[in-house]
């Protein structure tokens, strides 16, 4: 069992997580809010990664970003050294990455918000932020909960972006997910077998969570 | 009648020979190559599994040897080509003007070289650095590709300031163009015989081994020098 591997993937999520949980929320709150043009073209952009192969978003990383561009020479000045190969690197990749896991369950959550209570709660005197703060996020907060979870599970589950730019770096790039892909390719099928089988059973159980609290509350509310 | 085609798994150091191999196998032979690249250790991995290739031409005689042992060979591995190893850099990078010492240079914050464990080219460059004595020195530097043409793509977009690869890929157009490389001294890693065999699950074993007649054949041999390689030993 890879330990170096497994706390860097644990931090890796945890902070992907956390990051996006902040940038996520005005994103689908905004988004929420517009009918417009504007709105549907930055819902496209923010599923995009849903859709595109990690490849896309490796290839943008260690190019556009790296020293071969005059905006990647202007990037690694700002920071002292190139994305590709840190764990911010991994941190950055993986919040482009898993960006649709975070805003669309949120933006589901915010739209499911009764628009009379909102209604209702502006034309009494509130302002937006506090109609956002005391209705619509109380009322989503179980969307914070899927958001979270999904993000954090899909970012473990992450493999080529980590394989373009990571350089495979122990504790600092070599993740749980390259780690497996390691020791297949060293034919040690024991240790990707043991690996493996702890992913798909942490995995199973954080969906199992989520899914079981979602039903207990359809009972209840029934 | 629709072409006669082989199906084969090449070293990841190949994928600027190839083109060329191919080229000139079709023009000969009429019969038409589809080639699958990835590390050595890669594609012994897919085969054992069940990848339907008809040859495998491999960077080193180790993993041809693994499939013969467990028996998913027609025949022995035959040595096709000799690998070369050079320290390679961007024209842009502070490891210019390239030698040894551009491993070691502060400057030189990442050096790339493929996993010494997937990809012979990367077990070439961890003898190097320790037959150098400087292997504990630059270990922090080291950032590792699964196969060395992604290697050599992390020295290539600038992210490594320096790289380990082959020759066969520092002398393509596109890395000449780009920078510049030094050669390793033979003495400093074990010689990359690169080794080739058919596989036991080929249909068409008869064509897999003319293949491999021809590879090996002087002419062929005479001009692998041209691409990176040198004649099997």
């Amino acid at each position: 069992m890879d330990f170096a591997a497994l706390g860097l993937t644990l931090r890796l999520a945890m902070l992907t997580t956390l990051c996006l949980l902040v940038l996520a929320t005005p994103l689908a709150a905004f988004i929420a809010r517009r009918d417009a043009l504007v709105a549907r073209l930055l819902q496209a952009t923010v599923a995009l990664p849903l859709v595109l192969p990690p490849t896309v978003l490796g290839f943008y990383l260690l190019v556009t970003l790296g020293p071969a561009t005059l905006f990647g020479r202007a990037l690694i000045h700002l920071l002292g050294h190139p994305l590709a190969f840190t764990f911010t690197g991994l941190v950055v990749g993986s919040i482009v990455f898993s960006l649709p896991f975070a805003v669309l369950p949120l933006l589901l959550g915010f739209q499911s918000v009764d628009p009379v209570l909102t209604g209702t709660a502006a034309v009494l005197g509130a302002s937006p932020l506090t109609v956002f703060h005391r209705i619509t996020l109380p009322l989503a907060r179980t969307s914070f909960l899927t958001a979270a979870v999904l993000t954090f599970a899909h970012t473990v589950g992450e493999f080529g972006v980590v394989l373009m730019i990571g350089g495979d770096i122990p504790g600092i790039t070599r993740t749980l997910s390259i780690s497996i892909f390691d020791q297949v390719q060293e034919l040690n099928y024991a240790a990707a077998n043991r690996t493996s089988l702890l992913l798909i059973a942490g995995s199973f159980l954080a969906l199992l969570a989520l899914y079981a609290r979602r039903s207990s509350r359809r009972n209840s509310d029934a | 009648m629709t072409p006669k085609v082989l199906h084969i798994a090449a070293a990841a150091d190949l994928q600027p020979v190839m083109p060329t191999l191919t080229e000139a196998y079709e023009r000969e032979s009429g019969i038409k190559l589809i080639v699958s690249f990835g590390s050595s250790a890669t594609l012994t991995q897919q085969i054992t599994n069940g990848d339907p290739q008809d040859v495998f031409l491999s960077a080193d005689m180790a993993h041809p040897q693994m499939l013969a042992d467990a028996k998913l060979t027609d025949g022995t591995p035959v040595s096709y080509a000799t690998g070369k190893l050079v320290l390679w850099a961007r024209n842009d990078s502070p490891a210019q003007p390239l030698s040894i010492a551009s491993l070691t240079n502060a400057r030189v914050m990442r050096i790339a070289v493929a996993n010494d464990a997937h990809a012979p080219y990367g077990l070439a460059a961890t003898q190097v650095l320790t037959s150098l004595g400087i292997l504990a020195k630059v270990k922090a530097k080291l950032v590792v590709g699964e196969n060395i043409a992604q290697t050599s793509q992390l020295a290539e977009s600038g992210n490594a300031q320096a790289g380990l690869i082959s020759l066969t890929l520092a002398n393509s157009a596109h890395f000449r163009s780009l920078g510049s490389f030094i050669p390793i001294p033979d003495t400093a890693y074990n010689p990359l015989h690169q080794g080739a065999v058919v596989l036991r699950s080929s249909s068409q074993k008869q064509l897999a081994h003319d293949f491999l007649r021809w590879l090996t054949s002087e002419p062929v041999q005479n001009g692998l020098h041209n691409l990176g390689l040198e004649p099997a030993k």
